[in-house]
């Protein structure tokens, strides 16, 4: 018997001792903390290779940028300038001192997008707002609707005010531009006034270990339309678009741009389609970065974001702002009342 | 119906001479519960690489309820224990400006064969199944915040009972192991976000357990001192669990130092009250 509890005993010794699955440890010094910071964006970002960024080398041009002695300032400018070699905005450092960010996707190109511009030239500042949406009826006789970040929750019951504060209308503009992104499920909300049933709206697709191109087959995600009795729109549709449309504002662009009667008007949006993921290194700063990839309805990426539908693209002209006009909107208008879009579906359902 | 109260009586230890019973076919065997509440405080130590690579530390909480009887059908050898343990641990990382946290729910039951080698020993083998559910949340993550646990285990479990006295108080020393063998757990993929479960990928979540991926051992050591009616339960809880599935790795270790209270109990039907030939036969003993 005592050979018997011997031998179980020396089992749970060793099992215990042998399957405990160890994890990498880093020091929390410079050195330690930039080899953290790479190793988990090695093994985790997934647009190594659409961006074709050779991360072996970005590791040994900035590892030589790392001293011993320095500062955490210092290593924050080493750790910040080799992040922005991913070109993503999606990914940031944040440290108690300082957050950085790639703002390049939008500081290279024309904002196309003033606020003062719409709210007092086209509506003398006399316009509604719901649930984080400005909306008005402009005198062309065309709805409009200013979503200006998807980190507002969409009521509802708010949208069928809005859709029906707008049922007369000849058509509507949906204006995203400076749409920095928020909630998935905010566009999976808005979108479902659009589609009258379930649609392929996407694909995604995540990594599968930590291999660059360790992915899984992309997956299609479908979205229902809006509930009976919730009002859906089928009058043609616009959204607006600029560089700063970025993240759920890019995947919103990028789903309602394949609904019929939907045009996407303005600039390339700023992408950002990577849902982005959280860690940390060992001195306590967090990362983030883009982890899994969403793709559009035709298993495209739109990383590099999505483009204006075919003759739609136009900029702001500088003089026409100046002269209180929004190139963009007229642009949008002007397409409304050329009536080139077709009408998708019987307006309301209830 | 006959409405049957619960009675509480007390088997004092020292009082239970197995032994000295005549084994009478007419006599009716009284199986007691034996049950523990106890509360645990302690250390946790958490790492999940679905949330962070860094390991955190901190404090660990937990109620604990266990029940053993011996088994109708071989109540001499075999005993049965239904154990429930419900943890809450609080966790920072290195640098003290992140917090992560875990939820645990665990419950398992068993049935064990009962050794008596030596006197005032007791031992036993056996197995249970049992089920963990919970969740470990860091609060500073954005998308991937929280990691969900769910395991369905067969494992291997006994005991080892010994009485002896402490200062001229009886009391009962047990050690009790319990040991996945094998089972099913869930995990998301590698990078695999829980919106993308939320859509409806339902694909590739449950996994096989077995050591190589999935290692717990939860080790129980208790001292019970009786004091007439009850005991007063102090002792230590220590769990380790390790797990590694799609470059995924959890590891919990957690150490707590128990105290509640223990005690045996019948439930006897009031209208026949307690038959003239009894013999009681301990779940532990």
């Amino acid at each position: 018997m005592n050979r018997i509890i011997f031998t179980l005993l020396c089992a749970l010794i060793l099992s215990c001792m042998s399957s405990c699955h160890k994890v990498e440890e880093y020091a929390n010094d410079p050195r330690g903390n930039f080899e953290a910071l790479w190793t988990i964006l090695d093994e985790h970002y997934c647009f190594f290779e659409e961006k074709g960024v050779d991360w072996d080398a970005v590791h040994d041009k900035y590892a030589r940028r790392i001293g011993d002695e320095m500062t955490r300032e210092e290593l924050f400018i080493v750790c910040a300038d080799m992040l922005d070699e991913l070109r993503d905005g999606h990914v940031n450092l944040t440290a108690p001192f300082n957050t950085s960010y790639y703002r390049k996707w939008w500081s290279d190109y024309p904002q196309n997008f003033s606020e003062r511009l719409i709210e007092e030239a086209y509506f003398n500042f006399n316009y509604r707002q719901s649930s984080g949406m400005m909306f008005g009826i402009l005198s062309e006789n065309i709805g409009y609707i200013r979503y200006s970040s998807f980190s507002t929750p969409i009521g509802e019951g708010n949208l069928d005010n809005v859709l029906y504060f707008l049922r007369n209308t000849q058509g509507l503009i949906i204006d995203i531009r400076d749409n920095g992104g928020g909630n998935l499920t905010n566009v999976r909300t808005l979108v479902a006034r659009f589609i009258t049933e379930p649609t392929v709206v996407g694909y995604i697709s995540h990594k599968t270990g930590p291999g660059h191109n360790d992915f899984s087959e992309p997956r299609a995600f479908t979205y229902n339309p809006a509930d009976i009795g919730r009002i859906r729109w089928g009058k043609p549709v616009i959204v607006l678009t600029n560089r700063s449309t970025f993240s759920a504002a890019n995947n919103f662009a990028s789903i309602m741009k394949f609904l019929p009667g939907v045009r996407i008007v303005g600039a390339t949006t700023g992408g950002g389609s990577g849902l982005p993921y959280s860690s940390e290194i060992p001195c306590g700063w967090s990362v983030r970065f883009s982890a899994c990839s969403m793709l559009d309805a035709d298993r495209v990426s739109t990383e590099g974001g999505v483009e204006p539908s075919e003759g739609c693209a136009i900029d702001m002209n500088p003089q026409d702002a100046l002269q209180g006009k929004d190139s963009i909107l007229e642009f949008a208008i002007a397409l409304l009342q050329s009536n080139i879009i077709p009408t998708q579906t019987p307006t309301e359902n209830t | 119906m006959i409405k049957r109260l619960l009675l509480l009586l007390t088997v004092i230890v020292p009082t239970l001479q197995l032994k000295a019973i005549d084994r009478d076919s007419t006599e009716t065997i009284l199986r007691p519960v034996f049950a523990a509440y106890t509360v645990e405080a302690g250390s946790a130590h958490l790492t999940d690489t679905y949330l962070t690579p860094l390991k955190y530390d901190g404090w660990h909480a937990a109620i604990d309820y266990q029940r053993y009887q011996a088994m109708k059908f071989s109540p001499e050898n075999w005993t049965m224990r239904l154990h429930l343990n419900l943890t809450a641990d609080k966790t920072d990382n290195p640098a003290r400006n992140a917090s992560m946290w875990s939820l645990m729910l665990a419950a398992d039951w068993g049935m064990m064969h009962k050794f008596r080698p030596v006197e005032n020993l007791t031992l036993a083998l056996g197995g249970s199944t049992g089920i963990e559910i919970g969740c470990l949340y860091n609060d500073r993550n954005g998308n991937n915040p929280a990691s969900a646990k769910a395991a369905w285990t067969v494992n291997l479990t006994g005991f080892a009972s010994y009485r002896t006295q402490l200062w001229k108080i009886p009391v009962t020393l047990t050690y009790h192991p319990t040991l996945p063998l094998t089972g099913i757990f869930f995990s998301p993929d590698y990078g695999e976000l829980y919106y993308e479960i939320y859509l409806g990928d339902h694909s590739g979540l449950v996994h096989g357990a077995w050591w190589g991926n999935y290692f717990s051992l939860d080790n129980q050591l208790s001292a019970d001192f009786s004091f007439g009616s009850t005991n007063l339960r102090l002792g230590y809880h220590g769990k380790i669990f390790s797990s590694k599935v799609n470059d995924i790795v959890t590891n919990i270790f957690t150490h707590a130092f128990t105290i509640g209270i223990s005690g045996e109990w019948i439930s006897i039907n009031p209208r026949k009250g307690i038959p003239a030939k009894t013999r009681i036969i301990n779940a532990l003993y």
